[in-house]
């Protein structure tokens, strides 16, 4: 398992190990905080970007890929982007097709979508 | 024209450690199928979404993400250990501590899940709530918490296993296989710093 990068000294890292997880506490608690404004839309938006600082946090030095080389950057970034591909193309489909109830759904479950107008 | 060497910013990462990576690239794309139902449902029954997160538990849903976080900070700490003769001693320690956060995380979870089944949150006829997609949220909440589960119970066998090896001495809990299951452990923690918002902080006011 060779890297071309000398370890860091322990002391460095297991500092910053323990920043990190503070770091991580503290926008566990903005994340749980956030909650209960009322923001609207941008509840979701605020504990979205606060759960994706955390996982960047986690990725970039616990995983270290702050540490790694372009070929496992390349296959971190493939399996994100790719996931957004997949994730706009069946939005799309969804987005523009008309509900029809599944045998095993209630009724009333579909009724706030369909008092909603329909995509022509 | 002559070819010119030239220097190379960084080694080739071992197979294991490459390996690793692709399967969690594969992952992100079975879980990313949970996450995309979860987006539809949550902007198609906004209400219903907001009435059934409020019956989750988020003081239990705080604590064991306070618990996943420590124990990634945790075993980011074994695998510099391991690379530190000096620090050596204390990996085995280290990765059985992340293996008992681990554990209990999913103790809490049986406990809350324990709660949902009694309060008839679990998705059948009995089910408590009334408001439309609610019950869909639940059907989520119980698959994705339950996917991520299994997740965990692989981590905490892998990881207990390797403790018992770095504390023996064997030749199989070596540095790189501490480092690419730490890469797992820190995935399922992944995981979960996104389900945590997505299913307990739905809309707490109101």
């Amino acid at each position: 398992m060779a890297d071309a990068r000398p370890a860091p000294a322990f002391a460095r890292t297991a500092r910053a190990i323990g920043i990190a997880w503070f770091a991580l506490v503290v926008l566990m608690l903005a994340s749980l905080g956030s909650a209960w404004l009322k923001l609207g839309a941008f509840n979701v938006v605020a504990g979205l970007v606060i759960a994706a600082i955390k996982a960047a946090i986690v990725a970039w030095l616990f995983m270290r890929l702050r540490e790694a080389g372009p070929l496992i950057r390349l296959v971190a970034v493939i399996g994100v982007g790719v996931w957004f591909i997949l994730i706009g193309l069946s939005g799309v489909d969804y987005e523009t097709r008309a509900l029809t109830p599944a045998a095993l759904q209630r009724p009333q479950q579909l009724l706030p979508v369909q008092a909603a107008p329909q995509p022509r | 024209m002559s070819s010119v060497a030239l220097p190379e910013p960084h080694a080739e990462p071992g197979t294991g450690k490459l390996g690793m990576w692709v399967f969690l690239a594969s992952e992100v794309l079975f879980f990313g199928g949970l996450f995309l139902a979860y987006l539809y449902g949550r902007t198609h029954w906004p209400l219903g979404w907001a009435a059934a997160s409020r019956h989750t538990d988020v003081v239990l849903g705080t604590v064991n993400t306070a618990l996943l976080l420590t124990s990634s900070a945790v075993i980011a700490l074994a695998v510099a250990c391991e690379e530190d003769e000096r620090q050596r001693r204390w990996t085995a320690r280290l990765l059985a501590l992340t293996a008992a956060l681990g554990s209990a995380f999913l103790a809490i979870k049986g406990v809350e899940y324990h709660a949902e089944w009694r309060e008839h949150l679990f998705p059948g006829p009995s089910f408590a709530l009334d408001t439309p997609g609610a019950q869909e949220f639940f059907a989520l909440y119980f698959v994705m918490t339950g996917l991520h589960g299994v997740h965990m119970i692989v981590g905490i066998a892998a990881l207990a296993i390797l403790a018992h090896g770095r504390r023996h001495e064997r030749d199989w809990a070596r540095a790189d296989h501490i480092e690419i299951a730490a890469l797992y452990w820190h995935f399922v923690d992944i995981v979960w710093i996104f389900l945590y918002p997505l299913l307990y902080l739905v809309q707490r006011h109101g």
